[in-house]
C-alpha cells in the first residue's frame, strides 16, 4: 500500500486511477515494488515527497518521472526525420565551408600559409609588434610539430567566427530596432550562453552524422554567436541620440542612417563582440573535438583519455597561444578603428 | 507678405492618449491638472506663429517652456497632437514618409545645440552630408562643401575630424552643413547656447552677416534674451508651452504685455538694445543739436550727446527727416517699466 492512496480515494479519483490498470507487472520498478524490494516507506520518515513516482504507486494513471525523459526523447525522435529534412540542406553549406577551409589550411604549404597569415595580421592590425608576435607563435607551432593541428583549429575558428558575424550582426541590428525582437531574443541568448556546452552536442548527434563537419560547426556557432549579437544591439542602441536626430533632420533614409551613422558609430562595440566571439569559438573548438572536430582539441582529448600528460599540456598551451594571438590581433584592429576616429 | 512658415493651433501633449487630451486643454485645463487627472504632460498649447520669408524669428523661453519641442514640430521630428504646420502653404502634417524626407532634405535644414556632427567623418564629409544624402555627385558635394566651409571661416580644416575642433568651430561646421543643404528655411535649436560668450558673439555676428547675404527664413531658439534681441526680426516668447507675447522685439521691450515678460526684460541693458526708431517722436521742433540715424542705439546717442539731457536730435533716414528725439524721452525709455502712451513705431 502506498502513502497517497487515501488522497486519491478521498478525491474520488480511484476509478480514474485504476481505469487502465493492468494486472501483469509491466516495469522493473513495479516488479521490485511487488516483491517488496524497494520499500519507500522507510525513507523520508514515512511520508515521501509527493513526486510523480510516489504518486504513481498510489495511482497508476499518474505518469512516472522516467516517462518525462522518455517522452522528450520520443518526441525528438518523432520529429527527427522532418527536422533533418529541413536542417540538412540549410546547414550543408557549413560542411562545405568547414571542409574547404580545412583543406586550404592543410594543403597550402607552410611557406605560403605563414606569410599569408602574417599579411592578414598586418592588414587588420597595422601594427608591427603584433605581427612580429604572431610570426613568433606560428614558427613555434612549426618547431614543435603542432603546425598542422593549429592550422586546423584556426580554420574552424575562422569559418565559425565569420559565419557568426554574418548572421549575428543582422540579428543584432534587428534587435536594436525593435523592442519586441529584443525581448524575444534576449532569453534565447541567455539560454545559449548558460546551457552547458556538452548539451548542444546531444541533439545535434541525433540529427547529423558524427562524421559531418557541420555537426561541430553548428555547436560552435550557437555558442559563439551570442556576444556579437548582444554587442551589435548594444552598440546601435548607444549611438548618440543627437546624431540620430540630426540624421533624421537631414532626411536620411533608414538604410542611409544604418550604413552612414549607426553601424560606423557602433563599430567599436561590434568589434568588441567579434573579439569575444573569436574567443568563445576557440573555447568550443576543444569540446567539439568530442564529435570529430580536428585540431588541437583532439590532442587535449588524447591527453585526457590516455593520461598522456605532456601531450595534453602542450596542446592546451597551444590553444592558449592561439587565443592570445587572435585576441591581440582583433584588439589591435579595434584600437585602430578607435584611434582613426579620434586623431586621424 | 505671406508667411513662409505658419503654425496654426498647434498642441502637443505627451502621453499615450494625447489626441483625446487636446479637448481637455482646449476646455481650459492647465498643466498640473492635466498631469494629476490624466497623467499626460502638456507640452505646447494653441501655438499660432507666422514666420516671414527672409526674417529671423526667434523663439525664446526658459528651459521647460517647450521651445525645443516647438522647433522639432516644424520638420516633424516630433508629431503634434493637434494643429497645422504650413510651409509655403502646404501642410507638413499631411506629408507621407517620402515627401517628408524630401522636405527635410530640400526645404529645411537644422543646426543643433550639441552640434551633432558625425564623429567618424571629416569636417568636409560632414559639411557635404545633406548633398550626398540626396545623391549628388562627388564633385558637386566637394565643391559645395568646401565653399560653405570657407564661408563660415573653416578653410584649411576640411580634412580634420570634429573631435579635433573647438566647440565654436564645430558649430561652424554645423552651420556649413545646414547651408550646404541650400534650403530656404534654417532651424537653429539653441545653436549658440553651448558656446562661451565671446565665441557666441562671433557666431551671432556670423549669422547676421550670412543672413544679410542669403536672406533665409531662420527660426532660432534661445533662452538668452540678449541673443534674442540681437537676432530677432520677430520675437516669440514662450512660457509653459504657450505664447505669452510675440512681435517686433523693440515693441516687446517697450510694452511688455505680461509681468513675466516685464521681469524678463528688466535685467537687460536697454540702452544697447533700444534703437532711436523705437523711441522717437513726430517731427515738431525746428532746432536740433545734431542728426542721428533711426537705427542707432540709444547708447550711441548718449555717447554722442556727451550725457547732456537738454538736447534734441533730429532723426534722419536716407536724407529725410523722419522724427525727433528729446534726450529726456530717451532717459525715460531707459526706465524698465511699461511706459504709457508710447507705442513702438515700426
Amino acid at each position: 500500500m502506498a502513502q497517497y492512496d487515501g488522497l486519491f480515494d478521498g478525491l474520488g479519483l480511484r476509478d480514474w486511477c485504476d481505469a487502465d490498470k493492468q494486472d501483469a507487472p509491466m516495469s522493473m520498478a513495479q516488479l521490485l515494488a511487488q516483491s517488496g524490494a524497494s520499500d519507500s516507506t522507510e525513507e523520508g520518515g514515512g511520508l515521501p515527497f509527493p513526486s510523480l513516482d510516489a504518486l504513481h504507486e498510489s495511482c497508476a494513471a499518474v505518469p512516472q518521472t522516467r516517462d518525462l525523459t522518455a517522452g522528450i526523447e520520443a518526441g525528438f525522435l518523432a520529429i527527427r526525420a522532418e527536422l533533418k529534412f529541413v536542417l540538412d540542406p540549410i546547414t550543408q553549406p557549413l560542411s562545405w565551408m568547414l571542409d574547404g577551409a580545412l583543406w586550404v589550411f592543410e594543403s597550402a604549404p607552410w611557406w605560403v600559409m605563414i606569410p599569408a597569415l602574417l599579411a592578414l595580421t598586418y592588414w587588420v592590425s597595422r601594427s608591427r609588434p603584433v605581427t612580429g608576435f604572431v610570426a613568433l607563435v606560428l614558427l613555434f607551432f612549426g618547431l614543435i610539430d603542432h603546425y598542422e593541428v593549429a592550422m586546423q583549429t584556426l580554420a574552424i575558428v575562422f569559418v565559425c567566427t565569420g559565419l557568426s558575424v554574418v548572421l549575428g550582426v543582422p540579428i543584432g541590428i534587428g534587435m536594436s530596432k525593435s523592442d519586441t525582437a529584443q525581448r524575444t531574443i534576449v532569453p534565447i541568448l541567455d539560454l545559449l550562453q548558460t546551457l552547458p556546452t556538452f548539451v548542444y552536442l546531444i541533439p545535434l548527434i541525433f540529427l547529423f552524422s558524427v562524421t559531418e563537419s557541420k555537426l561541430y560547426g553548428i555547436a560552435i556557432i550557437l555558442y559563439a554567436i551570442v556576444p556579437v549579437i548582444r554587442l551589435t544591439d548594444l552598440g546601435i542602441r548607444l549611438v548618440d541620440k543627437d546624431v540620430i536626430e540630426a540624421a533624421n533632420a537631414f532626411g536620411l533614409t533608414a538604410w542611409q542612417k544604418l550604413a552612414r551613422v549607426e553601424l560606423p558609430l557602433a563599430l567599436p562595440n561590434i568589434m568588441a563582440g567579434v573579439n569575444q566571439t573569436i574567443m568563445m569559438s576557440l573555447a568550443m573548438v576543444v569540446i567539439a573535438s568530442l564529435v570529430s572536430a580536428p585540431g588541437l582539441g583532439v590532442l587535449v582529448l588524447r591527453g585526457i583519455r590516455n593520461l598522456e600528460l605532456g601531450v595534453g599540456i602542450v596542446a592546451g598551451l597551444g590553444i592558449v597561444l592561439l587565443a592570445v594571438i587572435l585576441d591581440r590581433v582583433s584588439k589591435a584592429a579595434l584600437a585602430r578603428v578607435d584611434t582613426q576616429r579620434k586623431d586621424a | 507678405m505671406t508667411a513662409k512658415v505658419s503654425i496654426r493651433g498647434l498642441y502637443k501633449i505627451f502621453g499615450p492618449n494625447d489626441a483625446a487630451m487636446v479637448d481637455h486643454v482646449r476646455g481650459g485645463m492647465d498643466k498640473p491638472t492635466l498631469l494629476e487627472r490624466h497623467s499626460h504632460v502638456l507640452g505646447l498649447q494653441d501655438i499660432n506663429v507666422d514666420m516671414q520669408p527672409g526674417e529671423i524669428t526667434v523663439i525664446m523661453g526658459l528651459s521647460g517652456s517647450g521651445k525645443s519641442t516647438l522647433i522639432r514640430h516644424l520638420n516633424r521630428l516630433i508629431e503634434p497632437s493637434a494643429g497645422e504646420i504650413l510651409v509655403d502653404g502646404g501642410d507638413v502634417m499631411k506629408l507621407g514618409q517620402s515627401a517628408l524626407r524630401d522636405l527635410r532634405q530640400k526645404k529645411m535644414s537644422m543646426v543643433f545645440q550639441k552640434f551633432a556632427l558625425l564623429p567618424h567623418k571629416s569636417v568636409l564629409e560632414n559639411a557635404q552630408l545633406p548633398l550626398s544624402v540626396q545623391g549628388a555627385d562627388a564633385a558637386t558635394c566637394d565643391a559645395e562643401g568646401r565653399k560653405w566651409l570657407a564661408r563660415v571661416g573653416l578653410e584649411g580644416f576640411e580634412d580634420r575630424y570634429p573631435a579635433q575642433l573647438s566647440g565654436g568651430m564645430q558649430q561652424r561646421v554645423g552651420i556649413a552643413r545646414a547651408l550646404t543643404a541650400n534650403t530656404d528655411i534654417m532651424l537653429m535649436d539653441e545653436a549658440f547656447s553651448a558656446l562661451d560668450p565671446l565665441i557666441r558673439t562671433d557666431m551671432q555676428n556670423l549669422l547676421l552677416e550670412l543672413q544679410k547675404e542669403l536672406s533665409k527664413t531662420i527660426i532660432f531658439i534661445t533662452h538668452d534674451l540678449d541673443e534674442a534681441l540681437k537676432l530677432a526680426d520677430h520675437l516669440v516668447i514662450l512660457k509653459d508651452g504657450a505664447v505669452v507675447q510675440q512681435g517686433e522685439p523693440q515693441g516687446i521691450l517697450l510694452n511688455p504685455s505680461d509681468p513675466y515678460i516685464e521681469d524678463f526684460v528688466s535685467d537687460i541693458n536697454r540702452a544697447r538694445v533700444l534703437r532711436v526708431r523705437s523711441v522717437m517722436q513726430p517731427l515738431t521742433g525746428t532746432s536740433f543739436a545734431n542728426d542721428v540715424s533711426p537705427s542707432s542705439t540709444l547708447e550711441d546717442l548718449i555717447a554722442q550727446s556727451g550725457g547732456d539731457t537738454e538736447q534734441v536730435y533730429r532723426v534722419v533716414e536716407n536724407g529725410t527727416a523722419v522724427g525727433q528725439l528729446e534726450m529726456t524721452d530717451l532717459v525715460k525709455a531707459l526706465v524698465p517699466r511699461v511706459s504709457e502712451g508710447r507705442t513702438a513705431a515700426r
